[in-house]
């Protein structure tokens, strides 16, 4: 995914405008799309950009975007953002338990004994070159951080 | 060289796929070079069975089309050494496969592999037709219902007219407390339709439903009646003697006295 340096400037004050935290910047892009249903098992959503999904990834299906990918439900199935080779892109889910769970050429999957899942949105990135998951906080919560 | 051996049944949910994974496993656990090929284009289950789902990352549309090569593909079993699955693709259908690809893919895994089991979807169509293209003996599962043997028959019929000769029968989910009161047709009966040679008879046994949810073939339980039917049934495809396990459960305390007291 490529930016034009406008196009990040008016992201950026698009973002700000929207509310977004500053460090989610790159989440604000135009070239996103909305899936408004459930992905079952067989079905697969291929695109060059964002996916932000209204509902479930169901185990059996895939997500493969260049960009970030969002789940405002359970994902259960595979996901592969920057599918382009993109480290920075982001995978987020309200209840993050993917079957395997790619970014840019990272590939892991969950421990073969993991049985508790966290019911909580949770955010996996890459840092210091390895995929890590975290929960994911408000703004509000870390600027209380911070002070 | 290694051989071919496709997993079929026409009718669905007879046990197909749970029987390729106990197959494939008895094998590996005898020690020789297996690969499991999952034929069920869109429909896969036996990386689930498995427990390998999370490990695919190439299927077999990416080995015929050449988007991978064929060891990409591969995953190895996390339990025994000698062990592999060849994923089907799950986002495609049937079409995405033919018989010739199917067959150059079996050419090249027997050249590395002792035995190649093939999972075949239910079905007539071109996924059967795929799954035994490349086929050097087949294998016919049927469960004693009517319906399960008339489709078994009707198979039977295809593989003969595809030179696939002398397939060997499997009867899964038989229960010998139904045969003896009559209420479901006996191992003789479903032999006397089919006319071909038994390999094996498996007992309806929960054991199943937990082990394959669980992704552990029951091949690997040492305590399960059907875990050791299908022990039997690897022993006799390698060419050994077994004699026929006698179904009729242990009769319990409760069987026992009901004996002793003339109920029986």
């Amino acid at each position: 995914m490529t930016f034009s340096k406008a196009g990040v400037k008016n992201n950026g004050l698009l973002g700000i405008l929207r509310g977004f935290p500053p460090d989610q910047e790159g989440l604000v892009d135009e070239n996103t799309i909305l899936v408004q249903r459930t992905l079952r098992s067989g079905q697969s959503i291929q695109y060059n950009g964002n996916v932000v999904i209204l509902g479930d990834v169901n185990p059996g299906s895939e997500v493969v975007a260049t960009g970030n990918v969002i789940v405002m439900g359970a994902l259960r199935g595979v996901v592969h953002a920057g599918a382009a080779g993109d480290e920075s892109a982001v995978v987020i889910a309200f209840k993050l338990q993917p079957t395997q769970l790619r970014i840019a050429n990272h590939i892991t999957r969950p421990p073969d004994d993991e049985k508790d899942w966290v019911n909580q949105p949770e955010v996996a990135r890459i840092k210091d070159g390895v995929v890590t998951i975290e929960a994911i906080q408000s703004w509000g919560e870390r600027q209380g951080k911070v002070n | 060289m290694g051989e071919v051996i496709v997993i079929t049944s026409g009718k669905g949910g007879v046990g197909k796929t749970t029987t390729t994974a106990n197959i494939g496993a008895g094998l590996a656990a005898r020690g020789y070079k297996v690969v499991m090929v999952d034929a069920d284009i869109g429909l896969r289950n036996l990386d689930v069975v498995l427990g390998l789902e999370n490990r695919i990352v190439f299927d077999l549309v990416d080995v015929t089309s050449g988007n991978c090569r064929l060891r990409q593909a591969l995953i190895k079993d996390k339990r025994l050494e000698g062990l592999h699955l060849l994923p089907a693709a799950q986002t495609k259908d049937k079409t995405a496969v033919s018989p010739e690809q199917m067959k150059a893919l079996c050419e090249e895994l027997k050249k590395e592999f002792d035995y190649v089991i093939i999972d075949c979807p239910a079905g007539i169509e071109q996924g059967f037709k795929n799954a035994i293209a490349g086929a050097d003996k087949a294998v016919v599962v049927t469960t004693p219902e009517v319906a399960a043997v008339r489709d078994a028959d009707r198979i039977i019929g295809l593989l003969e007219a595809a030179e696939l000769r002398e397939p060997k029968l499997i009867i899964n989910r038989i229960r010998p407390k139904m045969v003896r009161q009559g209420d479901m047709m006996s191992i003789e009966d479903i032999i006397d339709i089919l006319a071909i040679d038994l390999l094996g008879v498996i007992p309806e046994d929960e054991m199943i439903v937990i082990t394959t949810n669980r992704g552990e073939p029951v091949v690997l339980n040492q305590n399960s009646r059907s875990g050791q039917a299908y022990r039997n049934i690897t022993a006799r495809l390698l060419g050994e003697e077994v004699p026929f396990m006698n179904l009729e459960e242990e009769p319990g305390l409760w069987g026992r006295l009901r004996k002793i007291i003339g109920l029986k």
